[in-house]
């Protein structure tokens, strides 16, 4: 799989990774593509499918990144981040 | 006795809660995994005495680290359990409340961080979440104790709850969309001014500059205050009042003999000598009042204010690439901070690290590269006398060596990396009350755990000294001391003591008469070489023999290595 980083330009309405998304573009989360066990730890940190997030900040080298999750922040490695999956809005 | 156990996610003031009803101050920060064991008191509530248990924080009943692991077997010992949720999270925080209620034991919930609700715009209904739940629930802010006294009563009506079944996971989620659509309404509000700016410490243009700036800051400051405290508080102290009079009062009663030399050494009123007289209650007193002490409490304080502000997570994030070449992620910097203050918690704070090979990573890293505060106090005495650029060699040395190793170990340890998954929490003001409460609590944790240590190994080096044993052993390790490392045979006292305390034994090198560029080399080697033997033990429970074993073997050639190759460097062959 070709690995697209943060930044890449995405013209498509379907869900993507959240790594497509730039710093302060907002999405909402639309499903959550990881095991159960990582799933629900994903929602208990409130990373939950219908939840608007936005990009606070990228961490460079293929740092974690930071999102604004309804008003809290979290930061997440960026192969987890690919895990979740969104919609722009 | 009944036993209540203080059970919550991260991060939302469990550790408040106990303090404010056992009086016992625990330690509470603003990160999520402060707390990595379970830690009791008692607590009287309606004239009966309850034993108290404050736990780790954890977002659900399936742990993901072994301090979560902790929470959730104390969830089984509790008769009672008081669950605190973050109000300004309840849908995050409904999860696990619903997991605990769900287990039909008898609890009650404190909605905490109440104050924060407001200017969040977020309205709870507690009575019909009351009614939702089954179980009481107060609102409560533990850090301005509003709330409490009714918390407490309210533990007399702990129940178990009657409106909720056993639920799988699934509906279980489903469950916390209802009660939220239910009782919570929040009303939107518009980033304020001041979290935009905040949000500026975790990008990276703007963040790492800051962070460089923030650390050298509090580098240069504990050296600085640690070293006023020292010249205009507790010299002249030792100096002018302490010395004269104990040196004074023993003369009266012992004036000469073994008893003497051993409580005052070689300190006479004329010539006061704290340093290198080494009696008990000269240089025993003198080495963790008169100069750890001073550094240990500006350490602690601007520690206590980086924590309560919440700017530790925001590091964690900037060095979490970093860390990641090093086998670690960024959470790691928290026990590797904590561990420059002394290292025993530091290892006990890896375990919020997910995996073994992280865990046996950090620790390893932290025994052989990262002196603990009492450690830095004695370097920051002695070798600043001869200028900052040999302070500067050390720490240089040192992290260099945490580079190199952590590179090697993360290819050669087997087991899983995994990446960052953390909760950044809002900054919030330190409350300065709170401030000193800590430092106080951190400092007098350090006195307690070194006087009486300081003392036994000042006894053992009177004992080895009298007996002749320190010269016979000098003797037999001359050939790696002077030979390879370029050091007097005396410094094996020094080697001998660091396995007990590191402030002593470096204390032990003063006599010994050496240039800068010796005392650098021991000061490095006395890092490397072995843990204090509280570090040891605390390695042991928490790795094992196996893997302690492994991690001593390492520190022994890491040592030596370093030892002969900064021999090279700084005085030659
Ligand atoms: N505004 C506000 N802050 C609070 C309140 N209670 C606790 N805090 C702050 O929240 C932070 C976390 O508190 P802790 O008691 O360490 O939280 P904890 O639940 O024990 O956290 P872990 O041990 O990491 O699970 C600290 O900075 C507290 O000062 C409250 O009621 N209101
Ligand atoms: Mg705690």
């Amino acid at each position: 799989m070709v690995e697209k980083r943060v930044g890449d330009t995405n013209t498509d309405r379907g869900p993507v990774p959240l790594t497509m998304l730039l710093p302060g573009e907002r999405a909402k989360i639309v499903a959550l593509g990881a095991g159960s066990g990582r799933q629900r730890h994903f929602r208990t940190m409130g990373l939950k499918e219908g939840k608007i997030v936005v990009i606070i900040a990228t961490q460079p080298a293929r740092g974690p990144l930071v999102i604004d999750v309804e008003g809290t922040l979290i930061a997440i490695g960026r192969g987890m981040a690919r895990q979740i999956l969104i919609q722009k809005i | 006795m009944k036993k209540i156990t203080l059970m919550g996610c991260p991060n939302v003031g469990k550790s408040v809660v106990f303090s404010r009803l056992t009086g016992v101050n625990v330690i509470s920060s603003n990160y999520p995994g402060t707390t990595v064991d379970f830690i009791k008191g008692t607590t009287f509530i309606g004239g009966e005495k309850f034993e108290l248990i404050d736990v780790p924080g954890t977002y659900s009943l399936e742990p993901t680290s072994k301090a979560e692991a902790v929470a959730q077997t104390m969830l089984h010992e509790g008769d009672i359990v008081i669950t605190v949720v973050d109000a300004t999270h309840l849908e995050r925080n409904l999860y696990l409340t619903l997991e605990i209620l769900e287990t039909k034991k008898p609890a009650v919930i404190a909605l905490n961080m109440w104050d924060e609700t407001r200017h969040l715009g977020i309205d709870i209904d507690v009575t019909k979440l009351e009614r939702v739940l089954g179980v009481p629930i107060v609102p409560t802010c533990a850090i301005c104790g509003t709330g409490i006294k009714e918390l407490s009563s309210a533990v007399g009506d702990a129940q178990q709850s009657k409106t909720l079944k056993q639920m799988s996971e699934e509906e279980r989620w489903l469950k916390v969309g209802e009660i939220i659509r239910d009782v919570q309404v929040v009303h939107h509000r518009h980033h304020t001014i001041w979290e935009r700016f905040a949000d500026t410490t975790v990008r990276p243009t703007t963040g790492i500059p800051l962070a460089i700036l923030v650390i050298l800051l509090m580098f240069l400051f504990i050296i600085e205050v640690g070293n006023v405290i020292i010249d205009y508080l507790m010299d002249p102290l030792f100096y002018t009042y302490y010395g004269p009079w104990i040196v004074g009062a023993v003369n009266s009663f012992v004036p000469s003999g073994l008893l003497h030399d051993l409580l005052v050494g070689t300190s006479t009123i004329e010539s006061l000598d704290f340093e290198q007289s080494l009696g008990l209650l000269t240089t025993g007193f003198y080495i963790p009042f008169g100069i750890v002490l001073p550094f240990v409490i500006t350490f602690y304080f601007m520690l206590s204010i980086l924590e309560d502000i919440g700017y530790l997570p925001r590091l964690a994030v900037l060095v979490d690439t970093g860390l990641h070449k090093l086998g670690l992620h960024g959470s790691a910097i928290v026990p590797t901070i904590l561990g420059c203050g002394c290292n025993v918690p530091g290892a006990l704070a890896t375990r919020i690290l997910e995996t073994e090979k992280q865990r046996f990573i950090a620790m390893t890293l932290m025994a052989i590269s990262i002196p603990c505060m009492a450690q830095s106090a004695m370097i920051f005495a002695i070798l600043g006398r001869y200028g900052m650029k040999w302070i500067l060699i050390v720490y240089s040395t040192l992290l260099v060596l945490y580079i190199l190793l952590g590179l090697l170990l993360k290819r050669i340890v087997k087991g899983e990396s995994p990446e960052l998954l953390l909760e950044v929490p809002p900054y919030r003001k330190p409350d300065p009350r709170t401030l000193l409460k800590k430092t106080w609590s951190k400092a007098y944790g350090f006195l307690a755990e070194a006087v009486p240590f300081v003392i036994v190994g000042i006894f053992i080096v009177n004992l080895l000294s009298v007996s002749g044993m320190i010269d016979i052993l000098a003797r037999i390790f001359s050939p790696i001391l002077t030979t390879v490392l370029g050091l007097p045979e005396g410094a094996i006292a020094a080697l001998l003591l660091g396995i007990l305390r590191k402030d002593i034994a470096i204390g032990m090198l003063l006599p010994l008469g050496m240039t800068p560029q010796q005392l650098t080399i021991s000061c490095i080697i006395l890092t490397t070489y072995f843990p204090c033997i509280a570090t040891f033990v605390v390695l042991f429970r928490e790795l094992g023999s196996l893997a302690l074993l492994k991690a001593a073997g390492l520190m022994a050639v890491v040592s030596l290595s370093v030892g002969i190759i900064m021999r090279v460097i700084l005085i030659g062959i």
